[in-house]
């Protein structure tokens, strides 16, 4: 900080942490002195200063500063197809014999791992905000009844999402070897960020005269929170089916932010979303190029989950309040629905034009009912 | 509260819009509890000021089986898709997580920019070496703490959601802290050193393998994150540049929050269920037991890591002695501190009825 304004403050500050320190230091060499002079000391064994595998490493600081992706030279930066390590040894630490394990059941890298992990956790750091004050929430102005019952009823249903999010990753993240920090570091921020989601939409619903709505009934939810066979599979439906769909009605925040709270609220959701899609598809695209026919167990999954988002997406709670909305009220919602339709065909759009970059070509097969919303 | 069909009660005219216009419509009419505006306070909208009506505190039991978030409307087909284990308030309730979360927040800071790396000087080769020892400790310890807690995110439901998020915000936390220590050992020529050999391992009585919240809260965060809280404390003492300095103060921040959660937890239970007290009295038995003779306190006798500590709190392997002394003022420190932690928290006796574990005492003294 070099705003003139601060520089007393930071000074008091500054003297004030001295002024602790130099009482700690008194503190201990009073003791030292005291009570601990003759204190038996045991002989010094130093064994482990010789235990590294490699020595004399110093990563580059960059514009960017310090960051993980830098930490990743020499052997350090070998990262193992698979990770037999069933403890939290850091990779590239000594190991010591007899660690009881863990367990850890995910262990091969091509299960987890994305190369964009490591930048997309500093990047997740770099963007941090904050509902309580990041918001203008004294932007919120009363709105019609109708408009301001959409808008709760899509804040309850963001909510949702950002809840299966946490509850997913919560499920997931403990059972990924630590050999592969880099990812469980960037999954972490993305909890932390599905928590902010969650928090932002709850405190929309409830400051302008509204409340919460309706749950949703739970039918991809349900398919995401009950996916066990593996993080890939669980991956693709978090995020290609849940996920892009989350992302899509980010994106529309322009159009159906009331106020410059809410246009805040969106902008910032879609940077998150973004990066959380970013590993999402690079995970995805190294999965598939990895096992032979991990492209076919991913059609087959997406077959059944297509019809499921399809059956959700049914229910009035999903796209009417986006109707509303668009529409400005009740009275616009059949002219909003067409907005809505267009949210829907983007989505739909996003989706195949991200399942073809990570090798998968569903045009042709894609579920009659998410089909009907190409326009 | 759920609401059938045939309860609807929207207005005709717009019932009569959706007929014909092929909307239903009818949530318009079913929906939590209306007419909530909460009005932002000096510190923002922060979750404190949105507890209002039936959004604000929970009840003692959850019933709520679909994830639906707390005073939103249920519905009667939704899935039981939640796997949550604790619905009981008692279980993981504190009065403050609220706050917590929303310091965390406010508290946030980036290892890549916020420490400042080009302070960091070429040391001689015992300070660095044990410095690198005690960053490879850190790195591996501080996961534990990001690691477990995430295991019950979903097991929680989200009525409790307020330390639910909390504990979001730890896991963050200690991911940065993992993240920190790796890039200490790395930034000055040194490099990953010896891993603790039994610290984090799944053994009973240990963090990893609690069933049961409470249990794993004590552990973690009291006798746990306690300790390290104590050795961040002293940072000033060990560190060599303003690197080091700032790395030891942030994570101190953020892990003195970790702790007040932990100690709020148990106080509310405590005061909720006093006949939980003995079991817990048992887990801090265990916990102090481990405080004393384990690999997983930085600070206890004979391990790599607290040789490493002497080194640096002695300025050298020459004043290894000197800084064994202040290794055991370190001890006394961190044996004190739990003791106010527990007292704090509603469990203070066990230090007048000869409970509390006598090595650790000792320390206090």
């Amino acid at each position: 900080m070099t705003n003139k304004d601060n520089e007393p403050q930071d000074s008091a500050r500054v003297r004030s942490r001295r002024r602790v320190n130099q009482r700690l230091r008194d503190a201990v060499s009073k003791e030292t002195s005291g009570d601990l002079k003759d204190v038996e000391i045991p002989p010094k064994k130093l064994d482990w200063m010789k235990r590294t595998y490699q020595w004399g490493v110093k990563a580059d600081v960059t514009d960017s500063g310090l960051t993980i992706g830098a930490l990743n030279v020499g052997i350090y930066g070998e990262i193992p197809d698979r990770w037999d390590d069933q403890s939290r040894m850091p990779r590239g630490a000594y190991p010591m014999p007899g660690v009881p394990p863990i367990g850890y059941s995910i262990s091969e890298k091509r299960d987890l791992w994305a190369d964009n992990a490591a930048d997309l956790y500093e990047e997740a750091i770099q963007r941090r905000w904050t509902p309580a004050t990041d918001i203008p929430w004294e932007a919120i102005g009363p709105l019609p009844d109708d408009v301001e019952a959409a808008v709760c009823q899509l804040c309850t249903m963001l909510c949702q999402h950002a809840n299966t999010e946490i509850e997913t990753l919560g499920t997931w993240l403990h059972q990924m070897s630590y050999g592969y920090h880099e990812v469980k570091l960037f999954l972490a921020t993305e909890m932390f960020d599905a928590a902010r989601h969650f928090e932002v939409f709850r405190k929309r619903a409830l400051s302008n005269g509204g409340g919460l709505g309706l749950e949703l009934k739970g039918d991809v939810k349900r398919m995401i929170i009950e996916s066990r066979g593996g993080w890939s599979e669980t991956a693709l439906l978090l995020y290609l089916l849940r996920g892009l769909f989350t992302f899509t009605i980010y994106r529309y925040g322009s159009i159906l932010a009331n106020n410059d709270a809410e246009k805040a609220i969106f902008e910032k959701s879609v940077q998150d979303k973004a990066r959380h899609l970013s590993y999402g598809l690079e995970h995805l695209r190294y999965a598939i190029t990895r096992q032979d026919d991990k492209d076919l167990v991913f059609n087959n999954l997406l077959g059944i989950g297509e019809r499921l988002v399809a059956r959700e997406c049914k229910e009035p709670i999903v796209l009417e309040p986006l109707a509303v909305i668009f529409g400005g009220g009740v009275e616009g919602a059949q002219s909003g629905m067409r907005t809505a339709q267009r949210l829907m065909s983007d989505y739909v759009n996003l989706y195949l034009s991200s399942l073809r970059s990570i090798g998968i070509d569903r045009s042709d097969s894609l579920s009659n009912d998410l089909k009907s919303y190409l326009l | 509260m759920t609401i059938s069909k045939e309860e609807l009660d929207l207005a005709p005219a717009v019932r009569e819009f959706g007929e014909d216009n092929n909307l239903d419509l009818s949530w318009l009419d079913t929906r939590g509890e209306w007419g909530v505006r909460a009005e932002p306070s000096k510190r923002g909208l922060t979750l404190g000021d949105i507890q209002l009506g039936s959004y604000g505190e929970p009840g003692d039991h959850s019933d709520n089986m679909t994830g639906r978030p707390r005073g939103a409307r249920a519905r009667n087909d939704a899935y039981r898709v939640g796997g949550y284990k604790i619905r009981s308030k008692a279980d993981i309730w504190l009065s403050n997580a609220h706050v917590l979360y929303e310091e965390s927040l406010q508290r946030q800071w980036s290892s890549a920019t916020d420490v400042p790396w080009n302070t960091i000087k070429p040391l001689p080769d015992d300070i660095e070496r044990a410095q690198c020892q005690l960053a490879t400790f850190l790195t591996e310890v501080e996961f534990v703490a990001a690691e477990v807690p995430g295991r019950w995110l979903a097991a929680t439901t989200p009525d409790y959601f307020e330390p639910r998020m909390f504990l979001i915000s730890q896991v963050m936390d200690e991911s940065r802290h993992l993240d920190v220590f790796r890039k200490r050992a790395f930034a000055n020529g040194g490099g990953l050193m010896q891993r603790p050999n039994v610290t984090t391992s799944g053994t009973v009585g240990s963090i990893d393998l609690s069933n049961d919240f409470t249990e794993m809260s004590s552990r973690l965060h009291i006798t746990g994150e306690g300790s390290v809280l104590t050795i961040f404390r002293m940072g000033e003492l060990m560190a060599y540049n303003e690197a080091e300095k700032t790395i030891y103060r942030l994570a101190a921040q953020d892990e003195a929050r970790h702790v007040a959660f932990g100690v709020m937890h148990l106080r509310y239970l405590a005061e909720t269920e006093p006949e939980r007290k003995e079991e817990i009295h048992c887990y801090l038995d265990e916990g102090e037991g481990a405080l004393v003779a384990g690999n997983q306190n930085p600070a206890s006798r004979d391990t790599a890591q607290s040789e490493a500590l002497a080194i640096l709190l002695g300025g050298g392997e020459k004043n290894f002695d000197e800084g064994y002394r202040k290794l055991m003022a370190v001890r006394k420190r961190q044996a004190r501190e739990y003791v106010q932690r527990v007292r704090s928290a509603g469990f203070g006796e066990r230090f007048e009825n000869g409970r509390a574990n006598q090595e650790l005492l000792a320390y206090t003294r």
